[in-house]
């Protein structure tokens, strides 16, 4: 649970930098509306995740999937944002399968390895 | 140097970066009521979803203040207006609300108050002893 309000709130810098990338060259925001935004950032999380919330129990599911966010923000009127988050999904599940490929690649070369050179499996257990 | 900037504001890659700290937006998420377990895409997707949002917002109100000439400067106001007026952001009303005057905000509540004894005038004798 939430201890302190602040906790709410999402890193400065890094909103300023997202603001910063999506405005025209040399536009500047002043700190208030710097601010508005974050606060407004943190506020449509809780609204996107509450609304997902609702829709994956009206479906009599007790946890959110991706495609429950995804459907919400077009319920929500934010469907701009679908094209774009779905290959960005499809990059972070390519990702995430890549990555358990590797580990699992590189333990069956590291059992290969070891069974070949039985002299020094020690050190080839503590380079992984 | 003048860049053909002709795309839209909210133009990126698609990546599997984040920015914004999950272990943040997590905490987010989970003060929303009854949000049960939160798998990692979710996460993902939800942090990536919160970025998009800060881009859009901070880009259209700039665009909707200033098109796209470059070197101004984005206020709180630009953000108020187009909280009130996009149907998207109406969630966003009481969180951004428009700034009035103090004298204006005295104006209101006179109005607001010869309204409301307008009420009572017409229900004096009906609700006159709620009070």
């Amino acid at each position: 649970m939430v201890e302190r309000i602040e906790d709410l709130n999402l890193p400065n810098a890094v909103i300023a930098r997202l603001i910063k990338e999506s405005l025209p060259e040399s536009a500047s925001v002043s700190k208030e509306a710097r601010a508005a935004i974050a606060r407004a950032a943190s506020v449509f999380a809780i609204f996107v995740t509450s609304s997902s919330t609702a829709l994956a129990h009206k479906q009599n599911h007790k946890t959110i999937t991706a495609k429950d966010i995804l459907q919400t923000l077009t319920e929500l009127d934010f469907e701009s944002f679908v094209p774009s988050l779905t290959q960005d999904l499809e990059v972070y599940r390519k990702m995430v399968k890549d990555k358990k490929e590797s580990k699992a690649s590189k333990k069956d070369s590291s059992v290969a390895e070891s069974a070949n050179a039985s002299a020094t499996p020690a050190a080839e257990e503590a380079a992984e | 140097m003048m860049e053909p900037k002709t795309q839209p504001p909210v133009e990126r890659p698609p990546s599997a970066e984040t920015f914004l700290p999950l272990s943040r937006v997590r905490t987010i998420m989970k003060s929303s009521m009854d949000t049960g377990l939160i798998t990692n895409e979710v996460l993902f997707l939800m942090t990536k979803c919160t970025e998009l949002f800060v881009r859009h917002l901070a880009g259209a109100a700039y665009t909707e203040a200033f098109r796209q000439q470059p070197g101004e400067t984005l206020k709180y106001e630009h953000l108020s207006q187009l909280v009130n007026k996009s149907k998207n952001l109406e969630f966003l009303l009481q969180i951004v609300p428009e700034k009035i005057r103090v004298h204006e905000f005295k104006e209101m509540l006179r109005l607001n108050r010869s309204a409301g004894s307008d009420d009572d005038d017409e229900s004096e004798s009906g609700s006159e002893s709620d009070e």
